[in-house]
């Protein structure tokens, strides 16, 4: 067993954990934070993305012990008590996502985009989802909501750090 | 005197409990009630409201937020992990399994084998599937035994230990050699066809006597995979009262919950399955799949036992869209006229029938496309291999004829030297025009479809 301390949300937490613990599996199990989901284990579909140190990473291929001393966010740490995120909202309004399995991914490949650019272009936004995959939508409407946030971010510079 | 005036009192105050209760009443007839004469009903394909407008959905927010659960998400106290060991080869006679060494080890809580099962046989139509094969494999993602232990990893390593001997059979994989006679039989000893469907209508000799120009193809689509990005899991739980509680990403869970009492010889009242949210289904998860193997040991072991496939699992052992090999013969006029159509399906059912009969229905049916023919013949068989079994998938077998039809169409504009549009609309399907099957249809806007696409991208204009 090893012990990782890490950054999660905003939180310290620590964990003991076996060594080929992934960070998808401390996340889930450990942590209860069941956002960001198993899809092929492989790093080809996404749907394990979350933020480690501002950038997104697939976290069922990174090893728990690496997040150790790390900064990881999470799909569960994007809205405040109160309010969505603004990405979160324009998901929500275009309804860009049906079954949802592939969301939390794509939301967070998309807030790690938006951070880095603030105006993106449409490739752009394709790129930056290349690591998502998703079987129901045809990511046209994420593409549309991910514009939407980002305009709306822009807007309100200071929400940009949520 | 006195007793005078309280008899007054008394009826006074019945009096009033009598209009009290009267006024709660409704009458005895009910007032007329007069519904308008003329409803407002929409005329038909007219504009309504809704097209157009932004609809959100009520499952959007907390998809947003990773606050559904799925099945993987939900996890009971005590739970167990489950695997399946995977045969590996795709024809083969099971000489022994040896789960000694595995049972043996430490964390594993239970391992299971076919011939545990009660019934170990399923399907939709023909109870052709074992649940995890005991005497013979049929294709190489068959389960040959299950293991239930503490952690994933060590049912993982606890499948190594199992060792399974197998007599190699001869196996069969090309769809179109599985109907000779001589070729290996998959299940049984007749044949490896195991339904077919023949649609006859007006006389195709004659027809292609009368046409001027006769054109030929094969044309043929390979096995897809559904890919749902959830891979197929479930949480069995089989409590102290004999009553099992499944949690599964089953789409249909009626179907299920009959197949899962079958295979455990329960009553069906003993069964009760949990659905919560899919993520992704496009008909691959319509059957059972693990549901008995989990509950079963989950029955072993006292505790709730879960199975998440890996995605290899779901490329090999769920069903997958059927591989057709489609020969079209079609005979037209000088002007582009279909006058007689021969159709031969052959599918690639896989080694189990699952959803076959549904698709190679429909596939037939389907196989003239929306045009008027008045002379077809359409011939379809669905055969076992020894390859991942085929079922449901979006459109039932539509979209491969669909594929050919439609192929076999510009090959017969472009040699005609027609618009590929016009040839189309001179055969396509009216309003009252019959099926293949001698439906009759209605609401059929195929013509003005055509135009109005064919009007919104610019077909007609000249290209750049």
């Amino acid at each position: 067993m090893a012990n990782v301390t890490l950054n999660v949300n905003g939180e310290t937490r620590t964990a003991s954990a076996p060594p080929e613990t992934t960070l998808l599996k401390l996340l889930r199990e450990n942590f209860n934070l069941t956002g960001a989901k198993l899809g092929c284990d492989v790093g080809d579909c996404g749907a394990c993305t979350v933020i480690v140190d501002g950038k997104p990473v697939n976290a069922c291929l990174m090893l728990a012990g690496q997040a150790d001393g790390r900064e990881v966010l999470t799909i569960e740490g994007l809205a405040t008590r109160d309010k969505l995120h603004p990405l979160q909202q324009a998901f929500e309004d275009r309804a860009s996502l049906q079954c949802g399995f592939c969301g939390p991914g794509v939301i967070m490949a998309a807030k790690a985009l938006l951070d880095e650019i603030p105006d993106p272009s449409v490739p752009e936004i394709r790129d930056a989802l290349s690591g998502n995959l998703c079987r129901c939508t045809g990511y046209t409407k994420m593409i549309e909501a991910i514009q939407d946030a980002a305009r709306t971010l822009r807007g309100k510079p200071a929400d940009k750090a949520a | 005197m006195a007793s005078q005036f309280k008899v007054a009192e008394k009826r006074s105050l019945l009096e009033t409990f009598r209009e009290a209760d009267e006024s709660l009443r409704l009458p005895a007839i009910a007032p007329p009630v007069t519904y308008p004469l003329e409803t407002l009903v929409p005329q038909v394909r007219q504009q309504t409201p809704a097209v157009g407008q932004r609809a959100t959905r009520p499952d959007g927010r907390l998809h947003g937020l990773g606050q559904t659960r799925y099945i993987d998400d939900l996890a009971f106290p005590g739970m167990l992990y489950a695997k399946i060991k995977r045969a590996g080869v795709s024809s083969a006679r099971i000489k022994s399994i040896d789960t000694r060494e595995a049972e043996a080890m430490p964390g594993v809580m239970a391992v299971l084998t076919g011939r545990e099962i009660p019934v170990n046989s399923f399907g939709p139509s023909l109870k052709d599937q074992p649940v995890l094969a005991d005497t013979l494999v049929f294709h190489a993602g068959d389960g040959v035994a299950a293991v239930a232990a503490l952690t994933e990893q060590i049912a993982l390593e606890a499948l190594d230990k199992i060792k399974v001997e197998y007599e190699i059979m001869p196996a069969v994989y090309d769809p179109v050699e599985a109907m000779k006679d001589d070729a290996h039989k998959v299940h049984g000893p007749n044949s490896n066809i195991y339904a077919r469907k023949v649609i006859r209508k007006g006389d195709i000799e004659k027809g292609f006597a009368a046409s001027d120009h006769i054109f030929e193809g094969r044309f043929s689509t390979q096995m897809v995979e559904h890919v749902p990005l959830e891979p197929h899991a479930t949480i069995a739980q089989w409590d102290a009262n004999g009553r099992v509680t499944i949690h599964s990403t089953l789409g249909r869970i009626t179907l299920g919950r009959a197949d899962v009492a079958r295979t455990l010889k329960l009553p069906i009242s003993r069964i009760r399955i949990v659905a919560t949210i899919v993520g992704g289904n496009f008909g691959g998860k319509n059957e059972i799949t693990q549901e008995p193997v989990l509950a079963l040991l989950s029955k072993k072991t006292g505790r709730p036992v879960k199975g998440t496939f890996t995605r290899t699992e779901e490329f090999i052992a769920t069903t997958t869209r059927h591989p057709i090999i489609m020969d079209f013969k079609t005979g037209v006029t000088k002007d582009g006229k279909i006058l007689a159509r021969k159709v031969r399906l052959v599918l690639d059912g896989g080694a189990y029938c699952s959803w076959s009969e549904t698709t190679l229905g429909k596939a037939c049916i389907l196989s003239a496309g929306p045009y008027n023919i008045d002379n077809l013949l359409a011939e379809a068989f669905v055969v076992y291999t020894n390859k991942t079994m085929t079922g449901a998938m979006r459109g039932f077998g539509a979209p491969q004829v669909c594929f050919a039809y439609e192929s076999q169409m510009d090959d017969i504009a472009a040699a005609l030297n027609i618009d590929p549009l016009d040839i189309r609309l001179l055969n396509a399907f009216e309003e009252g025009s019959p099926s293949p099957t001698g439906q009759v249809l209605h609401s059929v806007v195929l013509k003005d479809s055509l135009l109005q696409a064919a009007q919104r991208f610019g077909w007609k204009e000249p290209q750049q």
